[in-house]
């Protein structure tokens, strides 16, 4: 979880950069990093079809088992969508509902309970996740933000 | 030939086919008969239309494939023969739904702890013969601890679109393959195609039923 981030002695502060800023700057890599683990898989997330009574194991629930993110490589012969920020944050219509957008509150009422932003069902196949605040805080920066700690070129506004 | 059945009674409700098979042909009136409200009588004509009990029942052709592991040749016919069967389509390189397909079985198998002595078989049937060898197969089953009673078969690439007919194709060019559980008789007749994702609590009991 994140709140076992360390949070003493960010190189930043040693440069001169307010405590603050510092503290931020940290938690921002470490909840990118984080949502990144996520995504891939490397950290386990708890997920079931909600039509069953057990979750599935995380191997088979991986987000990146269905869905490219960014510009990084495409999941052969999947229909799961490219998740890009342009996707996520402006209008798009979506499973035949009107135009709406994710907010990070809808994108994780649509992790945990199935329903987009134009409250439309998603498929069987997208499980529903049992995901906290802080892990879904930690996705919604990776898939919609950048790494506050480097650059990283998979990154992509664009539609 | 599938029947049309309310959605809202094919999830997770304990199955009972004798009362599912008065329904086949009569989705609005078996909802009502049901207790399911307008809306639902609604849906269920627009989701339901290819899952549920088949009736008439289909003979499954007798189709050439071989087998994961040694690659033995066999027919389908013959190894339905005389077992109660699910069936699901996958392929091994697949990502996406075929590893949930495959969790769902290795679940079968842990409901199904007397499957040997029921006669109850699981089978994975390969879409992509010219990718999964018997050896890749063998893989796959293994990487669910697939135990006996669970086997994985590949057609010949010029039986595919039949197989399509009877078991289901998926949604687009992209997703070649339905992940519905085809339920088969000991006759070798598909009997019951689930929604799609079944749960493996579903799936057992339909296979103690047959």
């Amino acid at each position: 979880m994140l709140a076992a981030v360390a949070w003493a002695q960010p190189p930043a502060m040693q440069a001169g950069v307010s405590a603050k800023a510092a503290v931020n700057s940290v938690s921002a890599h470490e909840e990118y990093a984080r949502g990144q683990a996520l995504f891939s898989g490397s950290v386990d997330l708890h997920g079931r079809i909600y039509t069953h009574a057990v979750d599935m194991p995380p191997m088979v629930v991986r987000c990146s088992n269905c869905h490219a993110v960014a510009d990084g490589p495409e999941v052969a012969r999947s229909l799961a969508p490219r998740l890009t920020r342009g996707l996520l944050v402006l209008p798009h219509a979506r499973r035949g509902g009107p135009p709406s957008h994710y907010s990070r509150d809808s994108f994780c009422a649509l992790l945990r309970k199935g329903v987009d932003p134009a409250f439309v069902m998603i498929s069987v196949e997208m499980p529903r996740y049992a995901i906290d605040d802080d892990d879904c805080r930690a996705l919604w920066r990776y898939l919609t933000g950048s790494d506050p700690n480097g650059s990283d070129p998979t990154r992509s506004d664009h539609e | 030939m599938a029947a049309i059945l309310p959605a809202a009674i094919m999830n997770e409700a304990p199955i009972d086919l004798a009362r599912r098979q008065v329904c086949v042909g009569a989705a609005a009136a078996c909802a009502a008969a049901l207790g399911l409200g307008v809306a639902a009588q609604a849906s269920a004509a627009l989701v339901a239309a290819d899952h549920g009990r088949v009736d008439p029942p289909v003979p499954i052709p007798d189709i050439p494939v071989r087998r994961a592991g040694d690659g033995k040749p066999a027919s389908l016919a013959g190894l339905l023969h005389g077992r109660a069967t699910a069936l699901h389509l996958m392929f091994t390189s697949c990502s996406s739904v075929c590893p949930m397909q495959g969790a769902i079985f290795e679940r079968v198998q842990d409901l199904l702890p007397d499957q040997q002595k029921r006669g109850i078989q699981l089978i994975s049937l390969s879409i992509d013969p010219l990718v999964d060898t018997p050896r890749a197969m063998r893989a796959w089953l293994d990487r669910f601890a697939a135990r006996k009673g669970w086997i994985a078969v590949a057609p010949m690439p010029e039986d595919l679109d039949r197989l399509f007919d009877l078991f289901g194709q998926g949604r687009d060019a992209a997703d070649t393959h339905a992940t519905q559980v085809n339920i088969i008789d000991r006759r070798g007749d598909l009997v019951f195609r689930t929604p799609e994702l079944p749960s493996a609590d579903a799936i057992a009991d339909l296979l103690r039923k047959v």
